[in-house]
């Protein structure tokens, strides 16, 4: 009798570290740190933060929608390059196993032709298919699901109104226990906040509309914010930086040195719409990608609401970054680091005649290297990958493309060329070698 | 778009697009086909000419973003004085094989020896590297731009 006591006693303090530890992994929700009272949209007396711009207001579901699966960007997920958009199939290598995207064209047996309305938000604010099987996050459904009904079937009659595909995706390759997608029922459970908006009534109406944005739609603390041991999302350290598919997305919290705090409200604006701001680089990879297909499309009034919500998002600093960008490096190949001799010559064979001795190019702003992060990034990650997999923009009109590289250098050459490229153009050269770039390369999504 | 450039010297007006390449304007528009296409990603070099007496390749250069900057092209550079030392040497040494490069070359030589009259050879190699020669010239091409600097014969 005592001994059953004291084991249901121990079942008992189990329970309870358990739910303690669950608790504490979880962390706060993506908009605690604003901290007013949150109201349900329909008691929220400002203009509504959700839905399409004025100018769309009128428009019908199909173009709402047009406008709004371009703000939640669905269509670089769900397209494999150089294959019909939104056919799906594009996979993401994740450290156990590749997953693939799914076909959301209404093709009726390999897409989403048979989803009824519920079947969809199901699907996208729950994270539950049509035959009630749990989707794995890599569909950002924990940022969907603050969506509105509206908008999300909104969503549905643009796809819906696009040809339908027949195509179907791989299958997933995730090893045991991964591929039990039962199990993804009580990571839901835990971690996706599964409700829809709820504005601020602390906040300005821009600053929700810049909430809605960001959280329901552009889902941008994916890449953005650390994940913590369950995968989830960590905000704690929310915009904190973190490395994702292989590029690192740099920290966009407030923080003054190593955050968002010191750019101008232009500068934002400028890199959110075509995807570059003067003396602060270009984006490149799935950030070039964001821009191309989501940003850029949004109204101007959009866009300055996700400014003034970025700015309000507490800083949390990046250590490993340097309080500073570096300033423009010598003009003469001379000066300047001389450590790697090895990086130097693949830097005036291939790099020299775009990005210059000094990094200021005199061929685009767009190819100037000073001041970005990712020369003054000392673990060089994206300086590797643009090197690996070259840089092709859509915006603007007169955006340059930079080669790929990946085939024609050696691992030890693009380490090499990484190293030299951050000394000299950052704060702190990285020290890259040919196993980093073999491990950057599998990385990559496809 | 209708443009004005100033190249060679000579003020030269054309209609172009503005994210057209140079190179296209001066070769498919003013009819100037002293200056190559070679590989049109900024790689080889052929289409090097200078802006304000920088090497640019002008494959990738967009002309709408030009205006108030003075373009040199291989039918231009005999009237530096850089250009026509270079220019005397390359004869001097016969460098030229098959010469397709050899407009960017010669651009890229005269850009070095305008900026850094006595190179060495790793001044030559961070100026001339990303110029490529399918002939192999480039042991007489080093030589040629140390006799240029030098005025005589290495």
């Amino acid at each position: 009798m005592r001994m059953l006591r004291i084991l249901a006693g121990l079942a008992v303090i189990a329970l309870i570290a358990a739910g303690i530890a669950v608790w504490i992994i979880r962390g706060p929700g993506p908009l605690a740190f604003a901290g007013g009272p949150m109201v349900a949209l329909a008691d929220f007396r400002g203009a509504n933060p959700t839905g399409v711009p004025a100018s769309l207001a009128k428009a019908s579901a199909v173009e709402r929608g047009e406008y709004l699966a371009a703000a939640a960007d669905c269509m670089v997920c769900h397209t494999k390059p150089g294959e019909k958009e939104y056919a799906g199939g594009l996979g993401f290598k994740l450290p156990f196993g590749t997953l693939y995207s799914t076909n959301i064209t209404p093709d009726k047996e390999t897409g989403i032709g048979n989803y009824s309305d519920q079947d969809f938000l199901n699907a996208v604010q729950h994270g539950r298919r049509r035959d009630g099987a749990m989707l794995y996050p890599a569909m950002p459904y924990t940022s969907y699901t603050y969506l509105t009904d509206e908008d999300t079937l909104a969503i549905k009659a643009y796809l819906f109104s696009l040809p339908p595909v027949r195509a179907s995706a791989p299958e997933n390759t995730l090893g045991f226990p991964f591929n039990q997608r039962w199990a993804m029922w009580f990571w839901s459970t835990v971690f996706s906040p599964n409700t829809r908006y709820m504005p601020d009534t602390s906040k300005s109406p821009e600053w929700n509309r810049g909430a809605y944005l960001v959280e329901a739609l552009a889902h941008c603390g994916e890449c953005h914010t650390p994940r913590n041991i369950a995968f989830a999302l960590d905000n704690r350290k929310k915009f904190a930086g973190a490395i994702t598919a292989g590029w690192r997305a740099f920290n966009i919290s407030s923080d003054k040195a190593t955050g968002l705090g010191g750019w101008s409200d232009d500068d934002l604006i400028s890199y959110l719409s075509i995807g570059h701001a003067k003396d602060r680089g270009t984006a490149s990879g799935p950030m070039g990608e964001a821009v191309d297909h989501s940003l850029s499309k949004l109204a101007p009034e959009d866009i300055k609401a996700i400014v003034v919500f970025l700015r309000s998002v507490p800083a949390v600093a990046s250590p490993d970054l340097p309080a500073t960008t570096a300033p423009a490096a010598p003009a003469s190949h001379r000066e300047g680091p001389t450590a790697d001799a090895r990086g130097k010559i693949v830097f005036q064979q291939a790099c020299v005649s775009c990005h210059g001795w000094s990094g200021a190019s005199l061929v685009s702003s767009m190819a100037t290297l000073t001041g970005s992060w990712a020369v003054n990034d000392p673990g060089a990650t994206n300086v590797a990958q643009i090197v690996i997999s070259g840089t092709k923009r859509h915006v603007p009109e007169d955006a340059l493309s930079m080669p790929a590289f990946g085939a024609s250098y050696s691992d030890e050459e693009i380490a090499a060329v990484a190293n030299y490229v951050t000394a000299r153009f950052g704060s702190k050269g990285s020290k890259l070698t040919a196993r980093d770039i073999a491990e950057l390369r599998k990385q990559t999504a496809q | 778009m209708a443009t004005t450039l100033t190249i060679n010297g000579e003020a030269k007006s054309f209609d172009a697009p503005a994210d057209m390449p140079l190179l296209w304007v001066l070769r498919d528009v003013l009819g100037m086909t002293g200056t190559k296409f070679g590989c049109g990603i900024a790689q080889c070099g052929a289409c090097t000419v200078h802006i304000d007496g920088q090497p640019v390749r002008s494959c990738v250069l967009p002309v709408g973003s030009l205006s108030g900057r003075s373009v040199t092209t291989i039918e231009g550079i005999g009237a530096t004085p850089a250009g026509a030392k270079v220019q005397k040497a390359w004869l001097d040494l016969e460098v030229i094989q098959c010469g397709y490069c050899q407009s960017g070359q010669v651009m890229s030589a005269a850009a070095l020896l305008a900026a850094t009259p006595n190179p060495d050879d790793s001044d030559i190699d961070a100026a001339m590297s990303g110029n490529i020669c399918r002939c192999g010239t480039y042991v007489r091409i080093r030589a040629a731009i140390k006799q240029a600097a030098s005025g005589r014969q290495s």
